[in-house]
């Protein structure tokens, strides 16, 4: 059921076109045959090649021009350049130019079988090595990315370890921000799968006309604009984890086509009719309650039972607020060196200001929040004022506690825009683009007042 | 083609008529063209034989297979102990290089068609559109040395012999 390979023998020559391709058509792969390099490039924009084989002399552009072109786009394309006896001191050339292998005419049938079970192995290494080394940096961290030493965290860390070899389906609940895309790669980290490749969707960022062919890739012309082939990011998860973020806001007929690929273990490209087999672990995470959405049928309650087979909630940074300190501090390590500013602690009457906010954006808004005290800091120590914006109890009555609402938001607006201005009113307004007056009774209505002031 | 042995012939006729339960007729030898011929190496071209059969006998036998004692190779090869197109009419194989064993002494006369055997079935078994097969020791297994092909069996896997009937019957339905 795996695609064949595709292999294209280049060579002006009919009887080595016709001997070298009937030799791998055994093999039970599709062999292309084209007779000049220029039409191996034209066929190169068709269709993805597993192995090319080159001869070095040929009329027009010749082995080693090919070669050079086909290694520059196609990188990870395997090349195999032919020559006659006699001519070795081509192909030592030939190996200096990045081909991958030569072979002399006529051939010996053992080593070409060997050879090309080797370089179908070798490409197979580059394709993951090319996809790990893009992978590595953002997955070798496992839990050791995950900063937290609260009970709910610890306890998420144990479950962690304890879901991570199993091949189930993991669903991941969580509000925003709260790392859910960090536990999915420990998990993955801590899988079987952990040599194959971490493949995130981010399913509320890809346009829903587009996201078919992200999902299972597919086939040259299928759609205007799909001039080559494309894999899909399914098949690119082969022996990984596909983690599939934001799964709440996939369309219903994504969710019927994923749930066939799910039951089938198989998918198909678009506009392909071969099946591909699909071999991934399947992690979602989502900040909606998906049972709400099946309520309203807006998602489907097949698709949420194949995904949802082990559920792992991600606790909210309120409710894990003794993290806050340890977050706080490994952000400001990590901001310090990455701006190259000196700022290295931060005062504990500011760190209290921070325990105490709400954090409605979780770690996303506390990394937010230390980057900007750290960018603008002046001193190496990070003080209580950096901060004052988030703790309205400073300097007036809070007004609701539900720091979200659009009054707490307008109030902070407001306050911060005075600050900038050093109250100066008329700026200020001209700013929010209303009138002193108005400005006046939002002060008035908020009870806003000057550090150090008596209420205006 | 060429003087080829009787018993040869007779096993290769065999085996194929038990495998693919259909007559075999035993044809009249004739000389291998000449100009399959290639003075530089001292061996004949198979690819060339096998277009010369496509031509010699286009109508009726649903396939042919032309045995050989003369040495084989194709333009890329060194040498083969066999040749045939997926999915073409005919197939040809040569028994030059079967003979021999460890040491290069020769092997008893039944393992030499036994070898023969694995070849006759493994050629046909192209024609018939079956790649090869890396199921276990499946006769399509490839094998370029003798070692390997002492170590297949001289008959199809359950996976290639379901395929070899279904594109049997597929031919004979056409016919």
């Amino acid at each position: 059921m795996n695609a064949k390979n595709r292999f294209m023998v280049v060579d002006d020559e009919l009887i080595v076109r016709e001997s070298l391709a009937a030799w791998l058509e055994k093999e039970n792969a599709v062999v292309d045959r084209a007779e000049s390099g220029e039409q191996a490039l034209d066929f190169m924009q068709q269709n993805l090649y597993d192995i090319l084989f080159v001869d070095i002399k040929m009329p027009g552009m010749g082995g080693m021009a090919l070669l050079e072109k086909v290694k520059k786009s196609f990188p990870t394309t395997v090349v195999v350049i032919i020559t006659a006896y006699g001519t070795v001191e081509h192909a030592v050339q030939a190996m200096k130019l990045g081909a991958d292998d030569f072979l002399v005419k006529p051939f010996d049938p053992e080593g070409l079988g060997l050879l090309v079970t080797k370089l179908l192995e070798h490409k197979r290494l580059l394709e993951e090595t090319h996809y790990l080394r893009s992978e590595i940096t953002k997955c070798w961290g496992g839990t050791d990315e995950i900063v937290g030493r609260s009970r709910p965290m610890l306890e998420l860390f144990d479950t962690i370890m304890e879901i991570a070899p199993s091949e189930s389906s993991v669903l991941i609940l969580g509000e925003t921000g709260t790392g859910k895309e960090l536990i999915a790669r420990a998990i993955h980290a801590h899988s079987k799968r952990m040599g194959g490749p971490f493949v995130p969707i981010n399913c509320g960022a890809i346009p829903e006309s587009l996201m078919e062919s992200e999902v299972f890739g597919h086939e040259r012309g299928s759609f205007t604009g799909a001039d080559r082939p494309k894999k899909g990011l399914i098949e690119v998860a082969k022996g990984g984890t596909l983690f599939l973020d934001e799964v709440g806001e996939i369309t219903p007929k994504m969710q019927v086509d994923l749930l066939r690929v799910l039951q089938d273990k198989a998918f198909y490209r678009v506009g392909g009719v071969d099946p591909i087999q699909a071999d991934f672990r399947l992690i979602s995470a989502t900040h909606r309650d998906l049972t709400q959405e099946i309520a309203a049928g807006t998602f489907r309650q097949d698709f949420f039972y194949r995904i949802n087979v082990i559920t792992l909630r991600v606790p909210a940074l309120r409710e894990r607020k003794e993290d806050i300190p340890i977050l706080a501090s490994y952000f400001l390590k990590k901001i310090a060196v990455e701006t190259n500013r000196p700022v290295d602690s931060i005062q504990e009457e500011a760190m209290r200001i921070l325990v105490e906010h709400d954090w409605p954006g979780n770690i996303r808004e506390l990394q937010n929040v230390v980057e900007r005290a750290v960018v603008t800091a002046k001193k190496t120590v990070i003080g209580p004022d950096a901060f004052a914006y988030l703790n309205p109890q400073a300097h007036g009555p809070s007004i609701d506690s539900d720091s979200r609402s659009l009054r707490h938001v307008e109030m902070n607006h407001i306050r911060r825009i005075l600050e900038e201005e050093e109250w100066n009113i008329s700026r200020a307004a001209k700013i929010l683009e209303v009138d002193r007056s108005t400005l006046h009774n939002k002060i008035r209505k908020y009870g806003l007042k000057r550090a150090g002031d008596t209420p205006l | 083609m060429g003087r080829a042995e009787e018993d040869v012939l007779t096993v290769v006729g065999d085996s194929l008529q038990g495998l693919l339960r259909l007559p075999v007729d035993l044809l009249d030898p004739i000389p291998i063209p000449q100009h399959t011929f290639m003075e530089e190496r001292n061996q004949y071209n198979a690819m060339g034989i096998i277009k010369f059969m496509d031509q010699e006998y286009p109508a009726n036998p649903v396939k042919i297979l032309g045995v050989t004692r003369a040495d084989l190779c194709n333009p890329i090869l060194t040498y083969v102990f066999g040749e045939a197109y997926m999915g073409g009419k005919s197939a040809v194989m040569s028994y030059a290089r079967l003979h021999l064993g460890e040491a290069n002494k020769f092997v008893s006369r039944e393992q030499f068609l036994d070898r023969v055997v694995k070849v006759a079935i493994h050629e046909i078994g192209h024609t018939f559109n079956l790649p090869h097969c890396h199921q276990g020791r499946c006769v399509m297994r490839p094998s370029n040395t003798i070692p390997d092909l002492d170590s297949k069996l001289n008959y199809l896997c359950p996976y290639c012999e379901l395929f070899l009937f279904e594109a049997l019957s597929a031919l004979l339905r056409g016919r």
